[in-house]
């Protein structure tokens, strides 16, 4: 009997020392990432049958527990993935949000001035100062379109220096996640007992991983986990890691992609289907809003640049030429995909800033159709031959044939804003005057006035615009014209206040006319003093001229400002509110798996109060043996 | 629910640090006085403001452009003054020449008086603008508008073009006139037409300038507005019979008879100072077709015979060429026949009637200027008032209430606290401690 005793001591001897050592393992790792609590489980030891009954035979200790719950840690590391992906986001987001409305680096302080600057040539169309400072002003603003554009370029730049580091990390995450997977399946194949410490170092690989990219986790049989991503890809199977890699984009060869190493080679992945992480993140950004905010952008350059120039051209300059580009021309951008069989080179012209959207385009050749795709909305237009003119953009075929399924993309507003420029660098070239000025004969009898007279648009101008045109009345309402380039009609009816346009000029007459009467419209040779096309420059500050005529400058970038903020708070709120969900998810599985140092010190206890009870129980047994002993001598 | 150790230390510091950051956030607040520091803080105001300061900046520039036509239409303004005083004291020499009591060196000493005057009024038609432009030369600020090619003969080399600047978002004016619409537009004689002598005359006969009776008649398409008035004089000395026609010098018929003009006497019989009137008398007239051109003038004094008088539809005479002509008449002075003086009393008559023409014209172009700038006045005062809208809408978007930031700040300076003691408080239960 004191065999039992004795050995029911020793077992409770050893159970209370696995739990001081368990509690102690618990308190070493308090602080450790990923690690869950351990506890033993015991259990009463197979009890000795005897014709008295079944008597206990101490206690076993069965295993050590981690406090783990799959449910609970998929939650808190799907939270995490959404959590980091909208950080990422929210932070990418940011940098864009801090531009665009800043006083000294944001557009519209420069625009302010430079229309500024276009209204004091017109107070005072003959004065070199003003003109200077309106070059100047409009150097500052071509160089704040640049650096704007430059800003954007740097987050492009950094986005792609990012997705090779993150792509990077997560292989090396992939390698040893698959190699844990390895030890697991030694250790596995040689015990029965779950090897704790290698799953928590696992599942904190893969808890990390999913702050890069959203990868889903499928438990195996023999211990091991394969963990896919995107569409089904597979990152890790077993003891097996696949690489990433980025490359330049198929469409777009100036920013990079992220691709499956297959083989050797490079697969493109469909980059919408990299969800969740900051991988997710960045290529979302980069996807949804720095492509929309930087062609918005270029959409104000582009509009400004044309809408500007075409009455720039209308205008007569100091020395009475007619007035030449003030802006350089925009010129959208066309990449072939790289893997195109024909040989077509796309070109793409700006044909009417009005209809400009902040979209960038595709265009497919099907073999019989040409399919032209508006990115921002997946809109298709199908055009049997080209060229043909879509939102203000014209493609054309420049060379070559499309082969069938070529694909080209169209970007016409990237690169408007960072290829902003000047084209006037001598003052004396604004044209601040009208071309032609227009006269009544002193020795007219009638009342008849004529107005100063406006250039019709669009430019060029008509080439006889400059011409000498003489309007003679022959009766009180009929009169004859008379120059180069009118045809030289007779008897025209006179309706007062009607247009009369020639040569590309339109005036109109009010008043009565008597027979006799003369109306000239004449170069303005000389015409230093004349602001009239400086203030139809400046008015267009005001104009709705872009968007389909519903805004004009300011407000299509106040617009740009609206969505960036907008957005901005929109991902700062998801980002908020994907905060809460990672700290409840965080609490749960704290409140499952994390150590209270509390509860160790009452285990600690505990067990140490075992561990003496148990050598009590030993003394017990000794001092029966004892007993015994002195019985025989 | 348990609680791990890890929870308590961390949402202990997240708390703590949550709390520093919005501190941090509203600091930075006082410190600009900007309620939005980014956009995403109030996309809208954000957006809003952007358009309320090219507002803003638009309504200052129009302000400056006011500010600018107000000069330049007062430098005009201060131009066309010193016309009409020039005009004035012309008039009152030109009245003052006409006194019978003058001898012709008295007519001389006013001829070079006047011209001086005339000097000083073709310097201030070539008046510059304070930039380098020339005042009165339409487009054509670099050119001279007025030279001279020989006395009276001034030509002007400008334009009819208006300089034009925009004082509001909807409203530009004009901040100068031509030198044509000053000096040159001014129509002579009544300003509907103009009667004159002859050049031939040698009686003592004295035209007025005449009026319109009836506007609609004067201007009816058939009116040739061109007639001559031939007198014919017969009879003895002692008391001579003076009779006249009007001749269509267009249709050249006589109106009176309805034939070609032939010679004296005519049909009309002239008394001095009556009123020739350009409608039908029959009798005497015989002509069937009766005419009625609904202008008359009078004839003083007595006309020798074949005197004639003409009267035309006004034509445009610069004020130059009138003055030319009044210091010329008075250079030319007067001889003893009637002929001469009757002759000095014409040009005097047609000069004073120029200069009140020029001095018409050159108020209205005044009372044109005024009304220019009361109306840019409105435009400064209506700008000043947006401004200050302008800056009130601005400072609700976008500035601070101070009140409430600081009484937040002391509230988060609180939570501040609370949530540093509470860690130390709750990080210090300890049970290890107690063994």
């Amino acid at each position: 009997m004191s065999d039992g005793i004795f050995s029911i001591g020793v077992s409770g001897l050893a159970a209370a020392q696995a739990g001081l050592v368990t509690t102690g393992h618990n308190i070493a790792n308090a602080s450790t990432d990923g690690y869950h609590r351990q506890t033993i489980h015991q259990s009463t030891a197979i009890p000795l049958a005897t014709g008295s009954g079944f008597f206990g035979q101490g206690t076993q200790v069965d295993t050590v527990l981690r406090a783990y719950s799959g449910f609970v840690e998929s939650q808190l590391v799907d939270a995490q993935s959404q959590a980091s992906y909208y950080a990422t986001y929210h932070a990418q987001l940011s940098r864009i949000d801090n531009i665009v409305a800043n006083g000294s680096v944001g557009l519209s302080p420069a625009l302010q001035d430079f229309f500024s600057a276009a209204q004091a040539v017109a107070a005072d169309p003959s004065s070199i100062p003003s003109r200077q400072l309106m070059l100047s002003a409009g150097e500052a603003l071509t160089s704040r379109f640049n650096a704007l554009a430059a800003r954007f370029d740097d987050i492009r730049d950094g986005i792609d220096s990012q997705l090779t580091t993150t792509v990077g990390e997560i292989n090396s995450y992939a390698q040893q996640i698959a190699a844990i997977n390895g030890r697991i399946l030694s250790v596995q194949q040689n015990a029965t007992q779950p090897p704790n410490d290698l799953l928590d170092q696992r599942d904190l690989l893969v808890s990390q991983l999913n702050g890069l990219v959203g990868a889903t986790a499928v438990d195996q049989n023999d211990g091991t986990i394969n963990l896919f991503i995107g569409n089904g890809q597979s990152l890790v199977v077993g003891q097996q890691s696949m690489k990433l890699a980025v490359a330049p984009s198929l469409n777009d060869p100036s920013q990079l992609d992220v691709g499956y190493v297959s083989a050797g080679a490079v697969v493109p992945l469909n980059q919408a289907s990299l969800r969740g992480g900051s991988l997710g993140g960045l290529l979302a950004f980069r996807g949804n809003d720095l492509d929309a905010a930087q062609n918005a952008l270029g959409r104000v350059a582009a509009g400004l640049a044309m809408t500007f120039n075409d009455q720039h051209q209308l205008g007569q300059d100091l020395s009475g030429a007619l007035g030449g580009a003030f802006f350089a021309a925009p010129a959208p951008e066309v990449f072939g995909r790289s893997n195109n069989v024909g040989t077509a080179v796309v070109a793409a012209v700006i044909s009417d800033a009005s209809a400009l959207t902040a979209s960038d385009y595709r265009l497919t050749y099907t073999g019989a159709n040409y399919t032209v795709t508006r990115l921002s909305d997946a809109a298709t237009t199908t055009y049997a031959s080209l060229p043909q003119t879509l939102d203000g953009v014209t493609l054309s075929l420049a060379s070559g044939v499309a082969g069938v399924g070529d694909s080209f993309l169209i970007q016409p507003l990237r690169s408007a804003a960072r290829n902003m420029d000047m084209r006037i660098e001598d003052p004396a070239r604004i044209a601040a005057a009208a071309p032609v000025r227009t006269a009544a004969s002193g020795a007219n009898a009638g009342s008849g006035t004529i107005n100063a007279g406006t250039v019709n648009a669009p430019p060029p101008p008509n080439a006889n615009l400059q011409q000498l045109v003489t309007i003679t009345f022959t009766s009180a309402t009929t009169f004859d014209v008379s120059g180069t380039g009118t045809g030289n009609p007779t008897g025209v009816a006179y309706t007062a206040g009607a247009n009369i346009s020639y040569n590309g000029w339109t005036v109109q007459l009010q008043g009565s006319a008597a027979t006799g009467d003369v109306f000239t419209i004449a170069p303005n040779s000389g015409g230093v003093a004349d602001g009239r096309n400086a203030l139809l420059l400046g008015g267009l500050q005001t104009q709705n001229t872009l968007a389909g005529g519903t805004t004009g400058y300011q407000g299509a970038y106040s617009q740009l400002v609206a969505e960036v903020g907008n957005k901005t708070r929109q991902i700062d709120i998801m980002s908020l509110a994907q905060k809460t969900v990672v700290d409840q998810a965080l609490q749960t599985q704290q409140s499952l798996s994390g150590v209270n140092l509390d509860e160790e010190a009452a285990n600690l206890l505990r067990y140490q109060q075992a561990y003496q009870a148990a050598g009590k129980m030993i003394q017990v047994a000794s001092s029966l043996f004892q007993t015994l002993l002195e019985l025989g001598r | 629910m348990r609680i791990s150790t890890a929870m308590i230390y961390g949402m202990g510091i997240e708390s703590v640090q949550q709390r520093q950051q919005d501190m941090l956030r509203l600091q930075q607040q006082l410190a600009t006085g900007q309620r939005i520091l980014v956009p995403s803080d109030d996309p809208v105001a954000s957006a809003t403001a952007l358009d309320l300061k090219q507002s803003q900046a638009l309504n200052s520039q129009y302000q400056l452009n006011g500010g600018n036509a107000i000069s330049q239409l007062t430098l005009e303004e201060g131009a066309l003054a010193t016309v009409t005083s020039v005009l004035q004291d012309v008039r009152t020499l030109a009245v003052y020449a006409g006194n019978a009591s003058l001898g012709n060196s008295d007519r001389a000493a006013l001829a070079v008086e006047l011209k001086s005057r005339y000097d000083e009024l073709l310097a201030v038609a070539n008046h510059g603008n304070g930039n380098g432009q020339y005042l009165f030369s339409g487009y054509q600020g670099a050119t001279q508008p007025f030279a001279q090619a020989s006395p009276g003969n001034v030509a002007y080399a400008g334009d009819d073009g208006q300089r034009m600047i925009q004082i509001g978002p909807s409203r530009t004016i004009p901040i100068n006139d031509s030198g044509n619409a000053v000096f040159l537009a001014i129509k002579n004689g009544n300003g509907v037409f103009a009667a004159a002598p002859g050049a031939l005359n040698t009686g003592g006969g004295i035209i007025s300038p005449g009026t319109v009776t009836n506007p609609a008649s004067w201007n009816a398409p058939g009116n040739p507005k061109d007639f001559t008035i031939k007198f014919h004089v017969s009879g003895s000395v002692a008391s001579p019979q003076t009779t006249y026609d009007i001749v269509d010098n267009v249709n050249n018929i006589s109106l009176l008879t309805g034939a070609a003009p032939g010679a004296g006497p005519y049909l009309r019989a002239y008394t001095a100072g009556s009123t020739i009137s350009l409608k039908t008398q029959a009798p005497p007239d015989t002509n069937a077709t009766p005419f009625d051109y609904g202008a008359m003038v009078t004839v003083e004094g007595a006309p020798a015979n074949g005197d004639t008088f003409s009267v035309k539809a006004s034509v445009n005479r610069d004020v130059f060429s009138t003055m030319h002509d009044l210091i010329t008449a008075l250079q030319s002075g007067v001889t003893a026949n009637a002929g001469s003086a009757a002759a000095y009393q014409n040009s005097l008559n047609a000069s004073m009637l120029g200069l009140d023409n020029a001095l018409e014209n050159v108020l209205k172009v005044r009372a044109d200027i005024g009304a220019r700038l009361k109306e840019v006045d409105t435009e400064q005062s209506a700008g000043a008032d947006l401004s200050l809208h302008y800056d009130g809408r601005l400072s609700e978007l976008q500035e601070l209430d101070y009140a409430k930031a600081i009484s937040e700040l002391t509230m988060q300076q609180t939570q501040l606290d609370a949530a540093q003691k509470s860690f130390l408080k709750v990080t210090s239960l300890n049970l290890f401690s107690l063994l």
